[in-house]
């Protein structure tokens, strides 16, 4: 009685819903049940969980949000959670960079999703949630980073010639990290206009300049789990971000920059390039946001001294806890948060999606519709998703690493450390954690 | 036609007005930075992150008020009516628990004498002073073995504890201004004692709580660091920890963020500028003579 | 018994809320305890978290700014609040509304605070910058969270903006307090106004500024939510307070048995801070004739 009225309810407030009557697939039936997630909040992620009614109508279970924070504040929350064994909800929102940390508070969902759900999905993001072994994340979008450009800068023949004078090749959105740094320096004309611009701390730093050590052929650890990011090609991936700051290429800010800073920047047509998520592009084309809209290119991430492109990348994803009363329900939601035409919902906003045939679909739709920028930026990403995409190593110690980072590689850039000194005392911080986890 | 002494009081006006016009020139001057919130509040993004900046506001609003409730756009409101309701009834409540405890702790440093007393005084200041950081985990795991996580219980024990040694302190002080003798008399006319603190003292420290009711409900409303470690959802957040629904994983939206500040400022003006006038005279003999 | 009966119900809530958790701390502070591994708590190390806090410079570096940070804050805080006070003491007409006025920063929550500031001392598109530009002050775009010294400054300059008002408010109520007979009988010996504030309202005053000393001194770890918001401790640690590094260790690596040691060197860093003004508060009150 209670569902059909519910489902009934459903229908009335949502017509659209009647055309296809039912769902694809048969989410069962959890009748009375009342699930309990920990979902990450914000702006693009909320138009998702508007969607959540369906699934509640189509199993009659009800879902409780316990949480809706983002990921830092989510993190700390989940933490508190293990430390005080409150675990007694059954989904959480989960990142891939985050997952490792968790240990095993979250089941493998291997043995709970069905092989014909999870062959939908892109296999290298399967890839990247796998911790140990065990999927413990089932992906909802995915995110790598490329190069956005003012088109008009590129356009202008006044530009073109001084360019080519100065520097010896044709002015065009660059290939390799070396022209990013002719062309910052081009057209940086502080405090009025920035060649380029980065985040300066945190993660995100930290993120930045390991995708740099990776595109010069270097690495983070070696095999052993000794950490190697102050070898020559870390020396040359930091150095790039000092002599950018020192010239002041970049905003003088930017050591407390993080990501609205620099979305925001961009946005404000101060910055000429502007290498950031794919979530950003409809924000950037956006006239009601963004003062460059209409003007927009974005191309490759370019290209470090090994000739790899930079690609540090994530999944934000959905985990099932091992502590869940009813795993079959929680396995049913995510699934249906995942699904093709929950996907669409975000692709459509220029978040990547993480089943291969969303891909097809989301660019068949911006090109019958004429959206052009929104064609170029998914055809784009889809390249670099699949050739470039790369995530920090999945470890649980990944984050304090970090920490131990990214104070460093402010200090080289605010000149209180050489790039050498910086990256060799990190590395020597680093070390002392890897040996107190018992890699070392 | 006018005499010397005429002049005078006019020159002494000017020189009043003078005074006045410069102080509160200079209090304007000093509350600029949050005047600034004040009037983001009222303009759209756009205009507040432009550059050039545009400095005369061409374009006011309620836009993001209505954003917050959700009025008239696609975006899920944030629950600021929950997180409002929790935050008066946690302030409030943990307000007047504090007064009655430091009503109780003040009157019994200001009347009577007994062991260990200047020791347990110290004692409930150091206390107060252990950082909010250094509690938040401990206080954590203690709580969510008592269920007092995401209730707005748990958050009012804590706030009680913020705020009593405060409350003592200037409830001691002013007891103590008041003369012992009225108490007396009234105990020699057939008062109890109880009676003659209800009827004589505590009508006359009625300033001295006031002023200790608004520091104590101020420290509640604008707590943020325990909250957002002690609440979780709607059934306890609060107003300061709401604040950071607007910052997500890559985006603050700023004007939002300051049409809601103006929502957790202005009852707070209200309250302190009712209780303006017993707030000095409260502090003022809460605090030397004691 | 009557006293301490009256008292219960304080010291109960304060043990409970601050004594209890205190001893948890202490113990977990001798423990390798990390948030993410609940049975490492009963890992028992000793005194290891803190023999490693003894070596690590970075925390004696974040020791010793926490105290030029409180050291600076609260004289500067202490001195406008004087000057507001002395000022607003002067008025006789409309001074509610500019007493409401002066006590605006402080309906401002620490974390509005923060993120207040954060925005004005933006080096691109914050309104300081912006305003300086505008008049012509500047060509630069100065990095006012950035820079060793400015970053200082601002982190320091948007705690006094929060709280002096507490100085003033407080200095204000002594000065009402005041009797007024004996700087009308100075002012008939030909004592100027300077000399009135030196050898009369400044001496009398002294008990209100330990007071108001003492008060702040009660709650002073609120910086956090503002540093935590503008800098982070960032960059290079050229903010980093005691309190920032306890939440990032604490919280983002998970090492809380090693935060928990930091915490309590923090705590009885801020005990210490109370106790001196408390003992200059009495001392003062002595020399007062006051009570006691």
């Amino acid at each position: 009685m209670k569902t059909s009225l519910k489902r009934l309810l459903a229908c009335a407030a949502m017509p659209a819903l009647l055309a296809g009557s039912a769902f694809a697939q048969d989410y069962g039936n959890f009748d009375g049940y009342t699930l309990r997630v920990k979902l990450i909040g914000g702006a693009q992620y909320e138009p998702l969980y508007a969607t959540i009614s369906e699934w509640e109508a189509a199993t009659g279970a009800t879902v409780q949000i316990l949480s809706r924070k983002n990921h830092f504040e989510l993190d700390r929350e989940i933490k508190q959670d293990i430390a005080a064994g409150t675990l007694n909800w059954c989904v959480g929102s989960n990142h891939t960079s985050f997952a490792p940390q968790y240990g095993n508070i979250y089941a493998d969902l291997n043995d709970l999703i069905a092989p014909e759900t999870l062959a939908g999905f892109t296999p290298l993001l399967l890839e990247h949630s796998t911790v140990d072994g065990r999927l413990v994340q089932l992906p909802r979008h995915s995110d790598v980073s490329n190069l956005f450009y003012i088109k008009s800068l590129y356009e202008d023949a006044e530009n073109q010639a001084a360019f080519a004078a100065e520097y010896g090749y044709d002015l065009a959105p660059p290939e390799t990290w070396d022209q990013v740094r002719d062309q910052a320096l081009f057209f940086a004309n502080p405090p009025d206009f920035f060649g380029t611009q980065f985040v300066g701390k945190d993660e995100a730093i930290t993120g930045r300049f390991y995708e740099r050590l990776v595109s010069n052929g270097g690495a983070m650890f070696d095999e052993d789990w000794n950490p190697t990011f102050n070898s020559p090609e870390g020396v040359a991936a930091l150095q790039w971000f000092v002599d950018l700051y020192n010239a002041g290429a970049v905003p003088v800010g930017v050591p407390n920059y993080l990501w609205d800073d620099t979305g925001l920047g961009f946005a404000s047509g101060t910055v000429a390039l502007n290498l950031d998520w794919g979530g950003w592009s409809a924000f950037f084309n956006d006239a009601e946001n963004s003062s460059v809209a209409g003007n927009v290119g974005v191309v490759r991430a370019p290209k470090g001294d090994a000739g790899l492109r930079t690609g540090w990348s994530g999944s934000h994803s959905f985990s099932i806890t091992t502590t869940c009363d009813n795993p079959e329900a929680a396995a049913s939601f995510i699934t249906f948060l995942t699904d093709h035409d929950r996907q669409m919902i975000e692709a459509r906003m220029g978040i990547l999606p993480t089943r291969t045939a969303v891909w097809d679909d989301a660019l068949a739709e911006f090109a019958a519709a004429g959206d052009d920028f929104m064609v170029e930026v998914f055809s784009t990403f889809r390249t670099s998703m699949a050739e470039d995409a790369f995530t920090p190593p999945l470890i649980a110690e990944w984050i304090e690493v970090s920490n131990a980072l990214w104070p460093r590689l402010q200090a080289a850039m605010v000149g209180d450390m050489t790039a050498q000194q910086a990256l060799d005392a990190a590395a020597r911080d680093a070390r002392e954690i890897m040996e107190d986890a018992g890699h070392l | 036609m006018s005499t010397i002494a005429e002049r005078a009081a006019i020159r002494r006006r000017i020189q009043a007005v003078g005074l006045w016009l410069a102080t509160f020139l200079l209090m304007v001057i000093m509350c600029l930075p949050g005047l600034w919130v004040v009037l983001a509040a009222f303009r759209p993004n756009r205009e507040i992150l432009a550059k050039p900046p545009i400095w005369v506001p061409q374009q006011l609003t309620l836009n993001n008020f209505a954003k917050i409730f959700g009025f008239g756009s696609d975006q899920v409101g944030i629950p600021v009516l929950a997180y409002f309701t929790n935050s008066m009834v946690i302030a409030m409540t943990s307000t007047v628990i504090a007064l009655v405890i430091g009503v109780g702790g003040g009157y019994a440093f200001a009347r009577f004498r007994f062991r260990f007393k200047n020791g347990l005084f110290l004692g409930l200041m150091l206390f107060r002073a252990v950082p909010g950081i250094a509690l938040s985990l401990p206080i954590f795991m203690l709580w969510s073995r008592i269920g007092l996580i995401d209730a707005q219980l748990g958050l009012i024990i804590v706030y009680v504890s913020l705020n009593v040694p405060f409350t003592i302190w200037l409830i001691d002080g002013f007891f103590r201004q008041i003369p012992i003798s009225l108490s007396e008399a009234a105990q020699v006319d057939g008062c109890t004692r109880w009676q003659a603190f209800w009827k004589i003292e505590f009508p006359l420290a009625r300033s001295g709580i006031a002023a200790a009711g608004v520091f104590a409900f101020l420290t509640s409303w604008n707590e943020f660091a325990l909250a957002s470690q002690l609440t979780r959802t709607t059934d306890s957040k609060t107003l300061p920890v709401g604040l950071m629904d607007f910052t997500a994983q890559f985006t603050i939206d700023w004007a939002g963020m300051c049409a809601m500040a103006v929502i957790i400022i202005v009852p707070a003006l209200i309250l302190t500028f009712l209780v303006q006038k017993h707030l000095i005279s409260g502090l003022t003999f809460g605090g030397v003579k004691g | 018994m009557t006293p301490f009966l009256l008292l219960l119900p304080a010291i109960l809530t304060m043990l409970f809320v601050v004594a209890l958790p205190l001893i948890f701390s202490f113990y977990t502070s001798m423990t390798s305890y990390r948030l993410t591994r609940p049975e490492t708590i009963e890992d028992f190390i000793w005194f290891r978290n803190y023999i490693r806090l003894f070596e690590n410079p970075d925390f004696w570096r974040a020791f010793l700014r926490t105290i030029v940070f409180l050291a600076i804050a609260l004289n500067a805080e202490l001195l406008l609040g004087l000057g507001i006070a002395l000022l607003i003491n002067k008025i006789t007409w409309g001074q509610r509304t500019l007493r409401t006025i002066m006590m605006f920063p402080m309906m401002f929550s620490p974390i509005l605070v923060g993120f207040q500031f954060k925005f004005i001392f933006n080096d691109n598109i914050g309104i300081l910058n912006n305003a300086l530009q505008s008049l012509g002050l500047t060509t630069q775009a100065i990095p006012w969270l950035v820079d060793a010294k400015l970053a200082m400054f601002s982190i320091i300059f948007a705690e006094v903006w929060m709280s002096t008002s507490v100085f003033a408010i407080l200095l204000l109520a002594g000065l009402f307090a005041m009797p007024r007979d004996p700087i009308e009988a100075a002012k008939v010996d030909g004592c100027n106004s300077w000399q009135v504030f030196r050898h009369i309202t400044l001496p009398f005053l002294m008990p209100f500024v330990f007071i108001a000393m003492t008060i702040r001194s009660l709650d002073v770890a609120r910086a956090y939510d503002i540093v935590a918001i503008m800098t982070g401790g960032g960059p290079a640690g050229r903010t980093e307070l005691l309190w920032t590094m306890i939440a990032r260790v604490g919280y983002d690596n998970a090492r809380m048995g090693q935060a928990n040691a930091m915490a309590y060197l923090s705590t009885i860093l801020s005990i210490a801070f109370t106790y001196y003004f408390y003992t200059k508060l009495v001392a003062a009150r002595r020399y007062m004739g006051g009570a006691e």
